[in-house]
């Protein structure tokens, strides 16, 4: 089981309005490489870990990434709050806005709503650890291209945040995959 | 023995090593346990919570981007800073000790975090309400996990 702890993991506090960076922000939710898939890929794969190692670290970053969910929509919530229906029209996000309103909703930069596709499980710990080091990689790389785009300091500093994670996960799982790689499993 | 350890060659890459002899016993070289040692070396809280990395020689920068330091601005931003710093330290050696369980080094730090992490929460939770739905600040009326502030909206948290 789960306890929420009403805290967020790393502070945002955003206080400037900006839609069209809301709109790409929100591949970090419910895109291919985002916090959803991550969290859902690695509580979904621990259960057939060879050993406990690999059910600790799965189930111990999967929880961190619920927590990354959470960033990323307190984000994504802070940069929408109080728009109206003409400022969001002339961000682009008039097709959000017909479906949601002001509320969040997992999808992709370009709008494609979240899809359980978006993560594998083969029960092979090697096939799946690669997939989650990539998956670290492919989000560290969308983290950066999203800082590229970033202009508000408030928002750049939890993204160079959120991104160094995905680094320090990626030598987690690598070093659990050379281990198992020697050991066989 | 093999004449290896006389060999005096630089490993270009520690993990490459072990995917080409995956069955040999690593030869344990100066070099090498250099390397170990420094990717496992850690920073303090502050560091580590400020880089997003307790790892700090594994930290990779971004371009120049400095990460965002973060200042409190009151008593109560401070100690929510030293709560989130001591959880995260705490956090990183969990994941550590999850795929190096034997690590007693590792292990002694992470409790001493672990404990002043839960010391600084429970601080905090006595005088500015509850992070936890076990903190004992709860028996005050009303209900304070609905009345404070949800951490999305910003503010102190």
């Amino acid at each position: 089981m789960w306890k929420y702890e009403k805290r967020l993991q790393y502070p945002i506090h955003i206080k400037k309005k900006d839609l069209r960076f809301a709109k790409v922000l929100i591949t970090q939710y419910g895109g291919s490489n985002g916090e959803l898939a991550a969290a859902l890929r690695y509580l979904n794969q621990r259960y057939t870990m060879p050993d406990n190692r690999g059910k600790a670290l799965l189930t111990d970053i999967g929880t961190e990434e619920l927590a990354h969910i959470e960033m990323i929509s307190t984000m994504l919530y802070q940069l929408m709050k109080d728009a109206t229906p003409q400022e969001i029209k002339a961000a682009g996000l008039d097709p959000h806005y017909a479906e949601h309103k002001n509320a969040l909703y997992p999808a992709d930069a370009n709008g494609v709503p979240f899809t359980v596709t978006y993560f594998a499980t083969t029960g092979d710990p090697l096939a799946d650890l690669s997939e989650d080091m990539a998956a670290e990689q492919k989000a560290r790389a969308v983290y950066e291209n999203l800082i590229d785009l970033a202009t508000d300091p408030d928002v750049i500093g939890p993204l160079l945040w959120l991104r160094q994670r995905e680094v320090v996960h990626f030598n987690r799982f690598k070093e659990l995959y050379d281990a198992y790689k020697r050991e066989g499993k | 023995m093999n004449d290896y350890n006389k060999m005096n060659h630089v490993m270009p890459n520690f993990f490459d090593f072990q995917e080409i002899y995956p069955q040999a016993q690593m030869p344990k070289t100066p070099q090498m346990n250099q390397v170990e040692k420094k990717k496992e070396e850690v920073g303090s809280p502050k560091e580590g919570y400020t880089l997003g990395n307790l790892f700090v020689n594994t930290y990779v920068p971004y371009k120049n981007y400095m990460p965002q330091k973060l200042v409190a601005q009151n008593e109560q931003e401070a100690l929510f800073l030293k709560m989130s710093e001591l959880a995260f330290a705490a956090h990183e050696l969990n994941l550590f000790l999850d795929v190096h369980p034997d690590d007693q080094a590792k292990l002694k730090l992470f409790n001493q975090y672990r404990q002043e992490a839960n010391q600084a929460r429970e601080k905090y939770e006595n005088q500015y309400g509850p992070i936890s739905i076990q903190a004992n600040v709860l028996e005050n009326s009303p209900f304070l996990w609905e009345q404070l502030p949800f951490p999305w909206e910003g503010g102190k948290r």
